[in-house]
């Protein structure tokens, strides 16, 4: 390890930013699971970490209503409302959020996959999403429901689009003295149906070989008003599979329509060879897994 | 160097500590707790797992200047004053949930977050509070038994 590393702990977001600008190589830490593996591994070697941790109002599940009451949800529907979370809200909260779970299940579902208990009580959404692997389980979650990052920096604030978020593994659109701070994700709309799989071959702490995320959220008539396919590892970062959705959006929603989306998603998936797993074998599954996870969500039934 | 304090199974310490410390290292080496281990040094094994502020923590992960005015919890905490074992302890003791130990500890302060929070856990809630705890003995059975069996026992 680089002897030289200091730890800074500030006590504000504006000192956070601050140290950000005035420290050459400091870096924005919250639960530090991966950058402290980094560091001990010699691939990073940051002058200053600056953890987020002491900082007040970074950490919060915050619906926009309450939705109990709200009628008019279609029986194994989502979508009522949306959410706020704090950048340094961790896989564990969102995990044990009943309501995170009955609202957005493909969120609960890709935040409680993440590392083992103890990875995910420290290791925070902000984190997964800032340190940008292409397996990013939170980031193909959030992608399915238009999630925007709001980023502090040295001139104020502004609001980014997850899907635009990510340049290449490790590498995002966030600059070197900012700091995301809110994930902004609106209501989804009544109707919608979502779910995310993580296809590994052990059921805990794996990296996922694939992640599978698939959102519809119907028209009144049926019919497929909004259709979200996200997929990890299947590019150099987390994406959307836009050709997919297209099969989808405007269309009544059948096992064949499915099928088919899963057809066009395979034929597009930038898929690769790694250790972990064959690039043939990935496109195999993705054709298998979109039709799989959209019945999963429930909107086919 | 850092000047940090916290409290360690209740009771407070202040220590100095490099700033590329892990906790876990500061518990092994500066207070001589070695109930925790070194696995995998990566958040893999779970060898290494205390308690802080209520929840589980691989503590080969946890930067040593973050344990500043929180409260950590460790194996050697969960001996009983009377000098008796946790039943937790006990229970991995009597249903042979132990065989060469070096996972143990971690083991078991993974159960007591999860018992600490949620004291009548269903088989697989134990399951997945432990999926972060690798044993190479014991197959995990006798294990995942003890647990059940401590809870049982801490809610008479």
């Amino acid at each position: 390890m680089a002897a030289a590393l200091d730890y800074l702990r500030p006590a504000s977001l504006a000192e956070a930013l601050s140290l950000l600008s005035t420290i050459e190589g400091a870096q924005p830490v919250a639960g530090a699971t991966d950058v402290w593996v980094g560091i001990r591994s010699k691939k990073h070697a940051p002058q200053a970490l600056v953890s987020l941790k002491s900082i007040p109002n970074l950490r919060f599940i915050l619906p926009d209503r309450d939705t109990d009451a709200y009628e008019g949800r279609a029986e194994g529907a989502t979508g009522d409302s949306g959410v706020l979370l704090g950048a340094a809200t961790t896989h564990g909260d969102v995990e044990d959020s009943a309501w995170m779970k009955s609202h957005f299940p493909a969120v609960h579902q890709a935040c409680s996959g993440v590392g083992s208990r103890q990875v995910r009580n420290v290791a925070t959404v902000g984190g997964n999403i800032c340190n940008a692997a292409p397996c990013a389980d939170s980031a193909v979650g959030l992608l399915l429901y238009d999630a925007t990052l709001v980023v502090a920096g040295p001139q104020g604030e502004r609001e980014l689009a997850l899907s635009e978020f990510f340049v290449g593994p490790g590498e995002t659109r966030l600059g070197p003295a900012e700091i995301l701070k809110e994930i902004k994700v609106p209501s989804p709309g009544p109707r919608t149906y979502a779910w995310y799989w993580k296809h590994t071959r052990r059921k805990g702490v794996e990296l996922p070989l694939l992640g599978v995320g698939a959102r519809v959220t119907l028209a009144a008539d049926g019919t497929v008003d909004k259709a979200r396919i996200s997929l990890g590892v299947c590019a150099p970062m987390p994406t959307r599979s836009y050709e997919a959705e297209k099969v989808l959006e405007g269309q009544k929603l059948t096992a064949e329509l499915a099928a088919k989306a899963g057809e066009v998603a395979a034929a597009n998936a930038l898929v690769r060879d790694t250790w972990r797993g064959r690039g043939w074998y990935r496109r195999e599954m993705v054709r298998v897994l979109v039709p799989r996870v959209i019945g999963l969500s429930g909107a086919l039934s | 160097m850092k000047t940090i304090t916290f409290t360690v199974n209740g009771n407070p310490v202040t220590l100095d500590v490099r700033e590329d410390a892990n906790l876990l290292s500061v518990l092994n080496d500066d207070l001589e707790l070695t109930g925790a281990k070194e696995g995998c040094g990566a958040g893999e094994c779970g060898a290494c797992t205390v308690i802080v502020d209520g929840v589980a923590v691989a503590s080969c992960l946890y930067p040593a200047c973050e344990a500043d005015g929180r409260q950590v919890e460790t194996v050697e905490g969960l001996v009983l004053a009377s000098g008796g074992l946790h039943p937790l302890q006990r229970a991995f003791v009597d249903y042979g949930a132990v065989q060469c130990g070096f996972c143990t500890p971690g083991m078991i302060m993974s159960a007591k977050a999860l018992l600490d929070r949620t004291p009548a856990p269903s088989q697989q809630e134990v399951k997945v509070a432990l999926a972060g705890n690798i044993c190479r003995c014991t197959g995990y059975t006798q294990i995942v038994q003890a647990v059940l069996a401590a809870a049982e026992e801490m809610r008479k």
